[in-house]
């Protein structure tokens, strides 16, 4: 008795100490940041902190690149670069601590973006879209997805709109087994069930298949934005638009999943196989089909099936006719990756300008016969040829990120915008021959073919934020389930009943009005648009 | 008789073969990070499965070593172990000591330390003491904040408890100050203590990477295990809106780098495990029964 007496006095105590100790320290960690601004001059040298993301080896914090910046831009320029895995985690300590970085950067416009932007701690950039030839770009689509109550908080990092992954095919194997390009589902069923059960290449063993998959239904094989997992086509009965994950076309080609899964004709451990493995399983021809794009192919992969097969032919399968006759993918969201600026520069409007200023010039777009020291400014941001790249090949090749040799390491944004896809010039990037050509064919294929601008991507519903990722692993472990035959097929109604009950109904209607809001819908774009 | 040792022959046998395939199966991993991590990359991967390289090719080692992050990260990790585990093992015993002794204040500070394990403050405020003190972006910010583990000063309290009190007198009496009784009899009796503490930390001071990716900004401080985890781990993108495309680009370097990355840093802590096993094994027991 006497001892639990003792134990909540003194945790009581314990607990008021604590509280103290916390509100006595706030008024302090909220003033000691602020900067001494006060300076007049435009030569006036400004500190300027950036937090990012990044893969692979990082450069050193104080590397050759950093020092050219400082000179160019006249700042002291402070890069944190984070481990990609966990940045989420280290940006939330340093926003929570009071310390916004002046540029932060964050793969994409998650909840916690809006959740910061509400909260006041980005600057509204309204004022400098138009500014800045980079910036200018920038399509109004895109620009709406880092919007919030009318205030554009972001400048989203380029990614080539039209450039979907979409399916690509051995066509040596085609050409032994005497077939032709797929135009149909039916067609390409026949195709992969000839691959897995003719011996496509000739050599007499059982050991090739027909379509790599991972989990979670990766590639989802969509042959049109009618059939995209992801794409906001399909309409419920009351006219709005639902996602594709729950639409009849899914429905109909996990059906088709399922019968060729049966046959042996997909990656029969599909469900639990990472990306990684399923590269293996079609860059070692195994399987015969899978996907690709213009934009961030893998040379060592492609290698790889190179040296296995060094007959090897690629083509990628242009989209089917959809049955309301369309014909064409879905488009990407335009932007991976984007970078947001801290509420405090409202203060300091030189500061901004040379932030900005800094930040345009790694927009910059070159021609690709531009790139190299005939371009001074491509030149200064490579890191100087000689030094922080060679040209080899016609190809730039960089020197290791960890020497910390070019301005590129460092920026925030080093992705230049393109002024559209094709000018990009991915195809002469590479240097295997055999991904040249079938990302050139990539290339002429988006050229030629209509895309679906996506309407979802240009809006923000706080439910699909805070439920869209556990519903859309909800829904593709039911459909796996359905694919590998351990649920029937005819569960699909209860399935999106589930889905709707479990605020995928609450997520369609507010995409629907946020839609409406923001005035965007789904759209087929022309050609090369 | 003779028909019971026929009965243990079986059973023994059916042990021996259960057994040998329960160590089999946790070999395996080992044998499969090693082999693949000398195997060239396109053996990895036309194979299903690689037991034994192919070909022995030292590609995937040459690329790790060829770059200095590495090495140095390795270099930072055994700095941090070694002064940590000095550092922890120091304010354990000293704070254990202190509080296996008869002094005013014992069961308030007992109770703190109590108070720590039951309710211990997240990520944020943790981070918001480890900024306030000027710890961020030094190796210290690995130590400092885990000086002291609660379960630790617990159990090394409970094993000094275990000395009996007249070795303390007897040291009072030939003249001895508790500085000295300390350090000159109660140390050199805990040596398997000390020993097997000093392994727990130890390992997780070589195991710990989340506080070094929070703590740390500079790349030139990383520990290994920092290095391993931007090698092997590439989380899907957060965004789904072009999640494809990153899925694409930064694939993760080839698997033979990846176990190639796994087996050396692995590598010096299992060095030192077989050396300081018998005190693990000692360890476990400390405190379980009182002398």
């Amino acid at each position: 008795m006497n001892k639990k007496k003792t134990l909540a006095v003194s945790l009581a105590a314990v607990m008021a100490l604590t509280t103290a100790a916390c509100s006595s320290s706030k008024p302090e960690g909220s003033a000691a940041p602020a900067p001494s601004g006060g300076g007049n001059a435009a030569n006036k040298k400004f500190t300027v902190s950036m937090m990012s993301f990044a893969f692979g080896n990082l450069p050193p914090a104080d590397g050759r690149g950093v020092k050219m910046i400082n000179e160019k831009f006249n700042i002291d320029y402070k890069p944190t670069l984070v481990v990609q895995s966990d940045y989420i985690q280290k940006l939330s300590a340093t926003i929570a601590s009071g310390e916004v970085p002046d540029i932060t950067v964050m793969e994409g416009a998650d909840a916690n973006f809006y959740k910061w932007a509400k909260q006041g701690a980005f600057l509204p950039l309204n004022d400098y879209i138009e500014k800045y030839p980079s910036f200018k770009l920038i399509p109004k689509d895109v620009l709406k997805a880092f919007t919030v109550n009318g205030k554009i908080y972001a400048i989203p990092r380029y990614y080539p709109i039209n450039y979907q992954l979409t399916a690509m095919i051995r066509t040596d194997w085609l050409e032994n087994l005497g077939l032709k390009m797929p135009t149909n589902y039916e067609e390409l069923k026949q195709v992969a069930l000839a691959f897995t059960k003719n011996d496509p290449d000739k050599n007499g063993k059982n050991d090739t298949y027909g379509i790599a998959m991972a989990q979670n239904i990766n590639p989802n094989y969509a042959m049109g934005a009618y059939w995209d997992f992801t794409a906001w086509y399909h309409k419920n009965k009351d006219g709005q638009l639902i996602p594709g994950s729950i639409s009849d076309a899914q429905k109909e080609k996990v059906a088709w999943m399922a019968d060729l899964y049966k046959q042996g004709a997909i990656t029969q451990d599909f469900a639990v196989m990472n990306w990684a493995q399923t590269n293996k399983e079609f860059y070692s021809g195994k399987a015969g089909i899978f996907i690709g794009t213009p934009r961030g192919m893998s040379e060592p992969y492609m290698q790889s099936l190179v040296e296995a097969v060094p007959n090897a032919k690629l083509a990628p399968v242009p989209p089917f006719v959809a049955p309301d006759g369309t014909q064409g993918f879905a488009s990407t969201s335009g932007a991976y990756g984007m970078t947001m600026f801290s509420a405090k520069l409202a203060k300091e409007p030189e500061k901004i300008d040379r932030i900005m200023e800094m930040m345009d010039f790694g927009r910059k777009y070159y021609k690709p016969e531009e790139m190299n020291k005939s371009n001074p400014d491509f030149d200064w941001f490579k890191g100087n040829e000689g030094t922080g790249y060679k040209i080899v090949n016609g190809n730039i090749a960089s020197e290791p990120a960890e020497k910390g040799l070019s301005p590129a390491l460092y920026y925030p944004d080093g992705i230049a915008w393109a002024p559209n896809d094709e000018a990009n010039g991915y195809s002469k990037t590479y240097s295997t021959p055999l991904l040249v050509n079938v990302a050139q064919q990539f290339e002429k294929l988006h050229k030629e073919t209509k895309h679906y601008f996506n309407p979802v991507n240009s809006v923000f519903s706080e439910t699909k934020q805070s439920k869209d990722s556990d519903l859309n692993k909800m829904l593709y472990d039911e459909q796996t389930k359905m694919i590998v035959g351990q649920r029937p097929l005819s569960d699909w109604d209860k399935m999106v009943k589930d889905y709707m009950d479990k605020g995928g109904a609450q997520i369609i209607k507010e995409v629907n009005d946020a839609m409406k809001e923001a005035g965007v819908e789904g759209r087929w774009k022309e050609p090369g648009q | 008789m003779r028909d019971k040792s026929i009965g243990n022959l079986v059973l023994d046998t059916v042990n021996y073969i259960l057994l040998a395939l329960i160590a089999a199966a946790m070999l395996f991993p080992f044998l499969y990070v090693f082999s693949v991590s000398f195997s060239s990359y396109k053996d990895f991967l036309q194979s299903d499965i690689l037991l034994v390289p192919k070909t022995w090719v030292m590609d995937a080692y040459r690329f790790i070593l060829s770059s200095p992050a590495f090495p140095r990260s390795l270099l930072v990790t055994v700095y941090v172990t070694i002064l940590g585990t000095v550092v922890n093992l120091f304010f354990t015993s000293t704070f254990a000591y202190v509080l296996s002794r008869p002094v005013i204040g014992q069961r308030v500070m007992l109770f703190l330390v109590l108070f720590t394990m039951l309710f211990s403050a997240g990520m944020i405020p943790t981070y918001l003491v480890v900024k306030e003190t000027g710890l961020l972006n030094t190796i210290w910010a690995l130590i400092l904040p885990v000086a002291i583990a609660p379960f630790n000063l617990i159990v090394m309290r409970q094993f000094f408890m275990g000395i009996p009190s007249e070795m303390n007198e007897a040291a009072r009496i030939d003249g001895a100050t508790e500085l000295q009784t300390f350090w000159k009899i109660i140390l050199p009796l805990s040596k398997p203590a000390l020993a097997a503490f000093g392994l727990f930390y130890a390992v997780g001071h070589w195991n710990n990477y989340f506080s070094a990716i929070l703590y740390l900004n500079d790349p030139a401080k990383w520990t290994v295990q920092v290095i391993l985890r931007q090698i092997v781990i590439v989380n899907e993108p957060t965004s789904t809106l072009a999640g494809g495309a990153a899925l694409m680009e930064n694939a993760p370097p080839a698997e033979t780098i990846q176990m190639a990355a796994i087996l050396l840093s692995i590598l010096p802590i299992i060095l030192v495990y077989p050396f300081l096993q018998k005190h693990f094994a000692k360890g476990v027991m400390l405190g379980s029964v009182k002398g």
